[in-house]
């Protein structure tokens, strides 16, 4: 089996999924926007404290959007035993997480693209000249979370508490990750400094590098009960 | 290596927390045999064919399916199966023919006519309907449909009849034939006492955890 391809084939299922049912993108879309409104109102008219919480607001907002998404990818699997039919065909444990996650992963990349604008213009920030290095900070961000979402996901997701456990469970482990993304997202937004954003970038590469390896290797033990 | 079994358990024992639903079980099924499997409700039916599926772990002994151990050479036994599940076990959001070729991507039989398929199990008309909008019986039917295309050796079938009207019930029981007679292995967990002793080989039957055979079956299933 060409497991590259079992991934792509994964991977189109879930989002072929969500084009139809649009089930998350309803739930995320609302709740970010919401999220992003309500901080800003909260926050008040000081424009040097709105542009330096902007990259906080965004990742929040991206995070339990996030949690949603995750909690979600797995519903329609569990559906008249659909999961288990996917995982009687010969396609490794590994192809199925790296198809769930990429489907997850794209999902949270292009609500944060565009959120981006969104939080640009509600915090009073522009967007810096460093503009693709800020996307490259929310591909590797939502990458790293997506990883470590789907993961989790895939653990509660025969649990009857499932949505109360699952933020419980990934957010401690997320957290390195939304830190390296705030502080480099902000050093773009507020600052447009390149330097400082680069070390947390290298930051991100790291976790995302080892979250994908640790959680791809032991995925089986996750979905074989 | 078991290499003349289609299935061997030896000694196999599963449970949930403390409660053991199989109880140290030992069978040979012989390739190109209908084996029927009867219980009571819990009695641990689907959890063998769960087992066998490589969707559940052995607490104890072992389960092979043509020679190859569940536990340490699953992605072999996946190879030679094909499960049905009680519902159809398919996506709500996808259309039958979507399915087909998800299947057909994922065990690399791209060759196969997903019409030929369809129209063989009665839904040619619906292949591009989402199964959301399916009944019962049509899930089961692109359930059987999907065991046709998955060109496996072994069929794992729960509750094959549920669901399906007459005519899908005779559907079932002449691709199960079909399929014997191509020599795929077959083993049913099934209510449908009297159909599934038409057409079986052999009878089991499962009691508080433990296989008895059913009356008027050969040693050797």
């Amino acid at each position: 089996m060409n497991d590259l391809l079992a991934v792509l084939w994964i991977a189109r299922k879930d989002l072929l999924h969500e084009t139809r049912s649009k089930a998350t993108t309803v739930a995320t879309l609302f709740f970010s926007a919401l999220t992003l409104v309500v901080l800003a109102f909260a926050i008040g008219q000081d424009e040097r404290l709105l542009q330096d919480a902007a990259s906080g607001a965004l990742w929040v907002a991206l995070a339990f959007a996030g949690v949603i998404s995750a909690a979600q990818s797995y519903q329609a699997d569990l559906e008249d035993g659909a999961f288990d039919q996917l995982l009687t065909t010969p396609v490794p444990r590994a192809a199925v997480y790296l198809g769930k996650l990429l489907a997850n992963w794209l999902f949270m990349l292009v609500l944060g693209v565009m959120l981006l604008p969104v939080t640009l213009v509600l915090y009073g920030a522009s967007l810096p000249a460093s503009w693709p290095w800020l996307i490259a900070t929310l591909a590797l961000g939502t990458l790293g979370f997506a990883l470590i979402a789907v993961f989790y996901a895939g653990l509660t997701a025969n649990l009857r508490a499932r949505e109360s456990l699952l933020p419980v469970l990934m957010f401690p482990v997320v957290v390195p990750i939304l830190l390296a993304a705030v502080r480099a997202s902000g050093a773009l937004i507020a600052a447009d400094d390149l330097e400082l954003a680069a070390g947390w970038l290298r930051l991100l590469v790291g976790f995302d590098l080892v979250y994908a390896v640790l959680c791809t290797a032991i995925y089986h033990f996750v979905v074989e009960e | 290596m078991e290499a003349e079994s289609a299935i061997a358990l030896r000694g196999l024992v599963r449970g949930y927390g403390r409660r053991a639903v199989l109880k140290r079980l030992d069978l040979e099924v012989t390739p190109g045999k209908v084996v029927a499997l009867f219980g009571a409700n819990g009695a641990g039916k689907t959890t063998l064919l769960r087992l066998l599926a490589t969707r559940l772990r052995p607490s104890d002994g072992t389960a092979s399916v043509f020679g190859h151990d569940v536990v340490r050479a699953g992605h072999e036994v996946r190879k030679r199966i094909a499960t049905l599940a009680v519902f159809g076990g398919a996506y709500a959001t996808l259309t039958a023919r979507e399915h087909l070729r998800l299947d057909a991507a994922l065990r690399e039989r791209t060759a196969l006519d997903p019409d030929d398929l369809l129209a063989r199990v009665g839904l040619a008309d619906s292949a591009d309907a989402l199964v959301r909008t399916y009944s019962s019986g049509m899930r089961k039917r692109l359930g059987l449909a999907r065991l046709l295309a998955a060109g496996a050796d072994l069929w794992l079938l729960d509750e094959p009849h549920a669901a399906l009207d007459e005519a899908g019930q005779d559907l079932l029981d002449q691709l199960v034939r079909e399929a014997r007679a191509r020599g795929v292995t077959v083993l049913m967990a099934t209510h449908e006492r009297s159909r599934s002793r038409r057409l079986a080989d052999a009878a089991l039957l499962l009691v508080d955890g433990r296989l008895q055979r059913s009356d008027g079956v050969p040693e050797r299933a």
